[in-house]
């Protein structure tokens, strides 16, 4: 077994441990799991809602987690387990601050709402400030599927239209990212 | 711009037409350079997309989410007969696998820490945030396993004798890779490798018991 496999194997046992442990309510344990995921979390939280409400939002997250520890089966790693619940919590956050289904059909056109400015050699921040100024629907398209990898299919289910309403937003939204590949 | 075709780019990109539509659109491409630039400016959007670096909040919300956890409450553990969901999948074979890893996972990595003691090169740990101090690491998973243990006394009836058997053989094993540990650690305190096993050792323990708590619970 080389080093670095030994490693791996190690950290991925220490997470699944951790999260059995804070099952049975070590709190200790349960520290360690936020500060190995809480830059994933929070990051998904502060790109598929406002940035004020990311803090909050990724309290909740965690809070939801603690609480729901001891449905986690082990059938899949801790981490794609909490960033599930992640997105269910951002989206159940949606639907309470009502974000009606038509607002988010009916968004005309997804590239009116991006900024223009001129791109700087700070690609990165550019492309996040675009993605943030993107409207919500096609903002939160563009990161569930182009960022975190979910499907047409999925998407629409969670966010309660149809897939190709999905495909459509992804679309729009990468017309308008585009502009700030631009040199 | 053709606006029938270039609506369908980013369609195209993700695998999503079939094959006479693409025919038909990598024909049109063939012979219109604004939709290939497009093409070309779409596909690094999603390539992009996918190396956008995560970052932690500005503030440590630790704190704050440490005093919303319940007080004192510890999530459920299955104690009694009332809880008869199984949340495990836990078959006799497979705890006997999982002794045969630990085994291995053990004696690979004390190996490996000793093989490095001679060296005067620091080792390095996974995680920092994976490695406690290894007092305070025990206390609290001692604590862990004695609530757990004190569970399974009362459970074990509710297992069949294989399964007993096998469960105690496993528990053996793992209380002898944790005796080996820390016999190496009081020789060697300060071993990175030595600290997380035996923390990860302990952590196995942890889910070994809950898990034959849960089978119990999940059979009576």
């Amino acid at each position: 077994m080389s080093r670095q496999v030994l490693e791996d194997t190690l950290t991925a046992d220490s997470i699944a441990a951790d999260s059995a442990l804070a099952a049975s309510g070590d709190a200790t344990a349960f520290e360690r799991l936020y500060r190995t995921h809480v830059a994933r979390v929070h990051t998904l939280v502060r790109r598929m809602l406002d940035a004020d409400e990311a803090d909050d939002v990724t309290q909740d997250v965690f809070i939801r987690a603690w609480q729901k520890l001891s449905t986690f089966r082990g059938e899949s790693a801790f981490g794609t387990w909490l960033h599930r619940l992640a997105v269910n919590v951002v989206l159940a956050r949606r639907k309470r601050v009502g974000i009606e289904r038509g607002r988010f059909i009916n968004e005309e056109d997804p590239l009116d709402g991006v900024t223009s400015k001129r791109v700087t050699p700070e690609l990165s921040m550019d492309f996040e400030e675009a993605l943030a100024s993107l409207p919500e629907g096609a903002r939160q398209v563009f990161v569930l599927h182009d960022v975190e990898g979910y499907r047409h299919e999925e998407i629409a289910r969670m966010l309660g239209v149809v897939p190709g309403t999905s495909k459509s937003q992804l679309h729009h939204a990468r017309m308008a990212l585009r502009r700030h590949l631009e040199q | 711009m053709n606006d029938q075709w270039t609506n369908r780019l980013s369609e195209y990109i993700d695998g999503e037409l079939d094959s006479t539509e693409r025919a038909a659109l990598e024909a049109h491409l063939a012979t219109c350079g604004q939709c290939y630039a497009t093409l070309a400016e779409l596909r690094q959007v999603v390539t992009r997309a996918k190396a956008l670096p995560d970052t932690p909040p500005t503030t440590d919300l630790w704190p704050d989410i440490r005093a919303r956890l319940t007080p004192g409450r510890r999530p459920e553990v299955s104690r009694d007969t009332t809880n008869v969901r199984r949340r495990f999948s836990f078959s006799v074979p497979q705890l006997l696998a999982a002794s045969i890893a630990l085994v291995l996972l053990s004696g690979g990595s004390v190996w490996l820490a000793l093989q490095q003691r001679p060296t005067d090169t620091p080792v390095a740990t996974p995680q920092p945030t994976t490695i406690t101090p290894a007092a305070t690491w025990t206390r609290s998973t001692d604590a862990a396993i004695a609530d757990l243990q004190a569970v399974l006394v009362q459970n074990e009836k509710r297992l069949d004798t294989a399964t007993v058997r096998i469960v105690r053989k496993n528990l053996a094993v793992i209380d002898r890779a944790i005796a080996e540990a820390r016999i190496a650690l009081r020789n060697d305190p300060g071993n990175a490798y030595l600290n997380l096993h035996l923390a990860t050792t302990m952590r196995r323990k942890v889910e070994l018991l809950r898990r034959v708590n849960d089978m119990a619970a999940a059979r009576s």
